[in-house]
């Protein structure tokens, strides 16, 4: 820029990616502004719906090699962001390094081995020692509550964040730092200048992370349906991420603090955002039950439904033209991506604010 | 033998139907679909909440392939179910050919042959052209054709099994009892050999999804599939030469007299 003053930038949408940034671009110095067209408090997207799950091998098996790559690097960002957050806000965001267990019923017992087939195929030896056989006794182990099945995977370079925690920390943070939040302000966005019903507003940078608020802006964009249970029980205690493998559906239970778990989640392809279905909660809590009997006992305290933002080929996109960043398309792997696709708009958007000046 | 495959009254040089589900990403699906040549592709409404159109997006995705829509009525477990879903799918489409699915068992998939026979009878009736997904049971075909199916979609093997063709004497049987009746083999074909097997029998075309969707490299499998479905064909109509006890070399040997060159089982 051709004054000294500190670079503007705009940042449209307060899910984890706009958050993120904001934390990110604010702590780098720059005057962050942050647009929401829904709530901060209890965001209305994916970021909220989710489980939290930071899993680049077991995403793997249905995704393509870059979200491994992308997810390997997010969870080793993670570490350290998740440090650097705890100790700026005083509050734990709980993540947690401790790898994934991944199980399934004698009947389909093949699903484990056919999972570790898919992933040497894509990895090569690159996954030796990430990925290890469980028997009877290590499963029981890593997980005492697995008590019913023969066999299991440990994949060691898994993690989980609980995003309850993570996003109210986030925009405590980003109030400390006095980025500029505008709540229920839903926006357009265009090469350095953001607009809503009020008018047009200039900014140095604008980021475009609306998730499907950015429908109209990205080609091929779509919402695909996910459903969660979150239920609550004090009889059994999961110490990890758990994949129950099942030859029709994937379902995961990710443990949380208080006795909480969050069994996910379905996945449509569809816009749809009615409540979840009975048989979706049919399929979540049967996948629970079938991980330990005493689930049967827990109380569900919660049902989430929201719409993943994904493109036609299901990666991340992002789309740089002069003062303006569009990333989108993290769909089912928010978490596990955020970080790395942050660092790469960090760049842009710095390499964009140096051409400037 | 016609050179093309014959489906109520139109023609496609395919022998290949695919559907829609379960590939890593819609691209990959449409690139799939486009490798393996099928002209006519299956997908589902099921738990769209088909009402309120909000999977449009995708079904147009998948219109943009230019191929014919084939809808399903994939999970219906009762012929209301299924007769509801159907009309639907035809108001959506604009289509009234229909994969008609009648579920009985939930483990297997199995087709229910009562539920079946009864919504394939009501959907004759108001105009659909109907392909029961349907097991291989020569009465039960024989019925989906008395109340007016002109396609019969008799399984391999349960859907996404893989296991081939299971019962090679029914199938066989289907083929020489039915020998006017476009037959398709529906489900459970996990590897090109399996579905190269079926042509080589006679079979008019095969209908498959999990084992292009689910390799490893979906586009390469479209291809595979694509080539074995040619490639049984064609030897189905070259004529499959029968199988023999003994070697017979097909040069002659020129050191041996040539008494001793004739077939042993001819002598």
């Amino acid at each position: 820029m051709a004054d000294n003053r500190t670079a503007s930038i705009a940042i449209a949408g307060g899910g984890l990616m706009g958050r993120l940034l904001a934390w990110r671009l604010a702590q780098a110095g720059l005057e962050v502004s942050l647009f929401e067209a829904g709530d901060l408090t209890a965001p209305g997207g994916a970021c909220w719906t989710a489980a939290g799950m930071i899993s680049p091998l077991s995403e793997l098996v249905h995704s393509q090699r870059a979200i491994f790559d992308l997810g390997m690097e997010s969870l080793s960002l993670w570490a350290d962001w998740a440090e650097k957050l705890e100790a700026q806000s005083g509050r734990p965001v709980n993540f947690r390094n401790a790898g994934s267990v991944l199980v399934a019923h004698g009947k389909d017992r093949n699903e484990l081995q056919q999972f570790q087939r898919e992933l040497q195929a894509k990895l090569g030896d690159g996954i030796d020692g990430d990925l290890r056989r469980l028997d009877r006794t290590r499963l029981q182990q890593l997980e005492p509550a697995l008590e019913s099945f023969e066999q299991g995977l440990f994949l060691s370079r898994e993690g989980d964040i609980d995003n309850r925690r993570l996003l109210p920390v986030l925009l405590d943070l980003l109030r400390r730092q006095g980025v500029r939040l505008h709540e229920h302000t839903e926006v357009e966005c265009e090469s350095c200048a953001i607009s809503d019903r009020r008018g047009r507003q200039p900014f140095d940078c604008v980021i475009d992370c609306r998730g499907l608020g950015a429908r109209h802006s990205i080609d091929g964009l779509r919402g695909v349906r996910g459903e969660v249970l979150v239920v609550e029980t004090g009889e059994v205690q999961l110490q990890r991420p758990v994949r129950l493998l099942h030859p029709r559906y994937q379902l995961y239970a990710v443990p949380r603090s208080g006795g909480r778990t969050v069994i996910g989640a379905t996945e449509i392809e569809s816009e749809d955002l009615s409540p979840i279905s009975v048989r979706s909660t049919m399929e979540l809590s049967s996948a629970l039950y079938a991980l330990h009997p005493a689930f049967a006992e827990a109380r569900i305290v919660e049902t989430r439904v929201n719409c993943r933002p994904a493109t036609m080929d299901n990666l991340p996109h992002i789309h740089s033209e002069p003062g303006l960043v569009r990333v989108n398309g993290l769909y089912r792997h928010g978490y596990l991506l955020a970080p790395a696709l942050a660092v790469r708009v960090e760049k842009l958007v710095s390499e964009q604010l140096n051409q400037v000046a | 033998m016609s050179a093309k495959l014959e489906l109520y009254g139109e023609r496609f040089d395919s022998r290949l139907l695919v559907g829609t589900a379960l590939y890593p990403s819609p691209a990959i699906m449409r690139e799939s679909v486009r490798e393996s040549g099928a002209e006519i592709i299956t997908l589902s409404l099921r738990r769209q909440n088909p009402e309120q159109q909000q999977g449009k997006m995708l079904w147009d995705y998948i219109r943009e392939s230019g191929c014919r829509l084939l809808p399903n009525t994939a999970g219906c477990k009762t012929p209301r179910e299924a007769i509801a879903l159907a009309e639907m799918s035809r108001e959506i489409f604009r289509t009234n050919w229909l994969k008609l699915e009648v579920v009985g068992d939930d483990y297997n998939l199995q087709p229910d042959p009562y539920g079946l026979v009864e919504a394939a009878r009501e959907l004759v009736e108001r105009g659909f052209k109907v392909l029961p997904y349907c097991t291989d049971d020569l009465l039960v075909c024989r019925k989906l054709l008395d109340v007016g199916c002109e396609v019969l979609m008799p399984w391999g093997a349960p859907i996404g099994t893989g296991l081939g063709l299971l019962n090679r004497y029914n199938l066989r049987t289907l083929r020489e009892r039915l020998p006017d009746t476009p037959l398709i083999i529906d489900a459970g074909i996990g590897a090109p050999s399996q579905a190269a097997e079926a042509m080589e029998m006679g079979y008019d075309a095969v209908l498959l999804n999990t084992a292009i969707a689910r390799a490893q490299e979906p586009v390469q499998m479209a291809r595979a599939f694509r080539l074995a479905i040619e490639s049984g064909r064609s030897a189905h109509a070259a004529g499959l030469m029968l199988q023999r006890q003994t070697a017979s070399p097909s040069t002659p040997t020129l050191d041996m007299p040539f008494w001793q060159q004739s077939d042993p089982a001819t002598q």
